[in-house]
């Protein structure tokens, strides 16, 4: 039955006069396989399925950074989910590689090896904790893949660590420091700065350190407390003398601890109460509140729409993260720094892709021009505000949002703008 | 009548004669494999075979404390940790890098933490040793996360691999291959030496101690300085795999210091069969390999510990002798 074809009289001179043998079939399938070879990359393209772009992601997703993860994964994959809808980028979707780095170096740097090597990403946007950002950071250089920093924020990342390859699309504490310093002076004389006893806190400490006296304050002492210290109250007791302002710098649960114990100790109302923004970023709010009431801070974002913070932009990014946020936390938390910082980190790379023409891996060099010295403009991909990415140290500039809790609320009380935080670049690229 | 006894000797050279063959057999077979590994596997999984390499010879410097001296250390990670950090202070200190140095600085930061944890440990026994031995490593764990100014406190360090450099001869870059060479190379002589420490009348008084310690020291044995002596060389071996580590990955970081480091070396001997040597190197294989394929196959988020830790108790209930203990057994047969 399924010969009978062969009978027909339309297929008499196909098949009997010795046009089909296997020897053609053979030759004509390799000869096709071959022509497909040779066609270059864009007719393929062109009349192939659009190839997706991989973009690796490490994040920690267990672990102790697993909140922080887990919330920034958020707005990665809204940035993505929003670029695939509106046609992806040079018309290819993005397809994101997501790996749990366990918040562990060692872990991290076998999963982004893989990552670069095996699973053959584009480029990588991520990186949550400073120590696996700097662990992981000669991966990306050896592998020539663009890696867009979406949260780290230790200051060395761009400057004696920095790369060719590795950009940060947020601030960092110099930048913090120099937009802070005038207010700092001008609300207290005397300082005394309490940190987080390691390597972030005591960087940062001495970025704010030379914001203050350089704006005519002094910082009179500093009091370090060890990560994750449940019961502050044997160092905050001691911070006593000549002072008229307390600046916090710590973060996560280590920030709820300390605005309520300061408080409970007095300080704050004794005190002029400020520090950096990630004391009191939206997560910790419900734990200390009224608490915290009267903390002065900086930070990137800060989920209000006061004055020029009352832009579309800003409330689409804001109800779109939200929804997305209350899928992953079930109490609802709202849109902090970390979902701000990693959706803008895509849509730069989105930006950047565009603008070179980016077909590959193999076009990293004509990538990382595009991102070298790249402007991006206030809009739905970037709500927070206008940013430039220095190319002598990859480095963002943005303006910076100085506030004021007030009924359990951030006030807004000035944006500096991104040119008062430039600080000099101090990183030098290996040849 | 006096060949009697020589032919009753006969076989028995003629067993040990064939063992020791079966073994060199074995061995190059292995070693065979081994070499041409890089130049079959993709760059990740060559690179991913070198750091089980390392990993193992962590656990095989453990494993001539707790299968051949009798005591167990969760301190291993300190010594890890300090040659790491020893080898990183050379690679920045020194331009251009030097992997000699390195190796040299890196044996000297383990040393120095053995010789301590040695001296105050040895004097105690059994769970008094264990618990003191993880004290130290998390002493020094502390030492390393705060003082940031030297060991880059929670960051860690990162610096410049230094080349493959013999003086006159040769002054390469690694790469992959090159550098599964080099560290199959120290791993392999670092296996010699322990084989040939632990079957020197030394090596039989550590396994005396480990079979009965009172009746070693009532024979005139000085117990203490024979444990001070497989410390340090135990800690000195897990210091120059740090060091390694610290050479291949080109950073340092305080996480490796962690007791937890320390826990996983004891679980590699375990797995792979204490008073061994080669069996916590497959222990390190099959804990790392076992780690990357449920990621592979299940998920990056997948708890592979829940699994893991079912089969790490399976093998202690049903293969208490690991698996090179089991396969030696079943090999026997």
């Amino acid at each position: 039955m399924t010969e009978k074809w062969r009978e027909e009289k339309w297929a008499e001179g196909f098949w009997y006069r010795g046009k089909v043998s296997r020897r053609r079939v053979v030759g004509w399938g390799g000869g096709a396989i071959g022509a497909m070879m040779l066609v270059p990359e864009p007719w393929r393209a062109a009349f192939g399925a659009a190839k997706s772009y991989k973009i690796g992601s490490e994040q920690p997703l267990s672990g102790v950074g697993a909140i922080g993860g887990k919330t920034a994964l958020v707005g990665l994959q809204m940035a993505a989910d929003r670029i695939n809808k509106n046609g992806g980028i040079n018309g290819r979707p993005v397809e994101l590689d997501v790996v749990d780095d366990q918040s562990s170096p060692a872990v991290a740097r076998q999963k982004v090896e893989k990552m670069v090597q095996e699973d053959g990403i584009d480029a990588h946007v991520g990186g949550f904790l400073s120590n696996i950002c700097l662990a992981c950071m000669p991966v990306f250089e050896h592998a020539k893949v663009v890696n867009m920093i979406s949260v780290c924020l230790d200051t060395t990342l761009t400057t004696t660590h920095c790369n060719r390859e590795s950009f940060r699309v947020h601030d960092y504490a110099p930048a913090q420091a120099k937009a802070f310093g005038p207010m700092l002076a001008k609300l207290a004389k005397n300082w005394h700065i309490v940190y987080a006893d390691y390597a972030w806190g005591q960087s940062t400490r001495d970025s704010y350190a030379d914001g203050i006296k350089k704006n005519g304050a002094n910082v009179v002492g500093t009091t370090g407390i060890p990560l994750g210290t449940a019961d502050m109250t044997p160092f905050l007791s001691k911070i006593s003398g000549n002072i008229d302002g307390i600046f916090a710098i710590l973060f996560g649960k280590d920030g709820v601890t300390y605005g309520n114990q300061a408080y409970d100790l007095g300080l704050t109302k004794k005190y002029i109460s400020a520090g950096d923004g990630a004391v009191c970023e939206s997560s910790n709010m419900p734990a200390l509140g009224k608490k915290i009431n009267g903390f002065i801070g900086i930070n990137r974002y800060i989920p209000v729409f006061q004055g020029p913070l009352n832009t579309p932009y800003l409330h689409a990014f804001f109800d779109e993260a939200k929804k997305r946020l209350l899928k992953v936390d079930p109490s609802g938390p709202l849109p902090d720094r970390y979902v701000q910082s990693n959706y803008e980190a895509m849509n730069a790379l989105k930006q950047a892709m565009e603008a070179s023409k980016f077909e590959g891996h193999a076009d990293t060099p004509k990538l990382i021009e595009a991102l070298e010295g790249m402007e991006m403009k206030e809009g739905y991909d970037f709500p927070q505000g206008n940013k430039t990415l220095r190319k002598a140290d990859h480095q963002a500039f943005l303006r910076e949002f100085l506030f004021k809790i007030v009924n359990d609320d951030y006030q807004l009380l000035q944006v500096v703008a991104k040119d008062k935080t430039l600080v000099p670049p101090a990183c030098t690229f290996s040849a | 009548m006096t060949d009697a006894p020589l032919d009753t000797a006969r076989p028995l050279a003629k067993t040990r004669l064939s063992h020791t063959a079966a073994f060199w057999l074995a061995f190059s077979a292995v070693m065979a494999l081994l070499i041409i590994a890089p130049l079959v596997l993709p760059e990740f999984w060559s690179g991913f075979l070198t750091e089980i390499l390392i990993w193992g010879l962590l656990a095989m410097s453990s494993d001539l404390l707790i299968g051949y001296t009798g005591i167990v250390s969760f301190g291993h990670s300190a010594f890890f940790g300090l040659g790491m950090y020893g080898a990183a202070a050379a690679l920045l200190l020194v331009s251009p890098p030097n992997l000699w140095l390195a190796i040299m600085f890196g044996l000297a930061g383990a040393a120095g933490a053995a010789l301590c944890v040695a001296y105050f440990s040895t004097r105690i026994r059994d769970i008094y040793f264990a618990i003191t031995t993880l004290i130290f490593a998390q002493i020094f764990y502390v030492i390393i996360f705060t003082w940031t100014s030297l060991t880059g406190g929670e960051n860690g360090l990162i610096f410049d691999q230094p080349h493959f450099a013999i003086p006159f001869l040769v002054n390469v870059p690694f790469h992959t291959a090159t550098m599964h060479w080099f560290v199959l190379a120290v791993v392999t002589a670092s296996y010699l030496i322990l084989r040939r420490i632990t079957q020197s009348p030394f090596g039989m008084v550590l396994q005396s101690i480990r079979e009965n310690e009172a009746r070693t020291r009532a024979i005139g044995y000085p117990v203490e300085r024979y444990k001070i002596v497989s410390v340090m060389l135990s800690g000195l071996f897990a210091g120059l795999a740090g060091a390694l580590y610290a050479v291949q990955k080109e950073f340092a970081a305080p996480d490796f210091v962690y007791f937890i480091v320390s826990g996983e070396t004891v679980i590699y001997n375990i797995i792979g069969g204490v008073g061994t040597l080669v069996g916590p190197i497959v222990g390190a294989g099959f804990y790392q390999l076992m780690r990357q394929f449920m990621a592979q196959w299940f998920g990056d988020q997948f708890p592979y510990l829940i699994p893991l830790g079912i089969v790490f108790i399976a093998m202690i209930i049903f293969l208490p002798q690991g698996l090179l203990g089991f396969a030696r057994r079943w090999l026997n047969r």
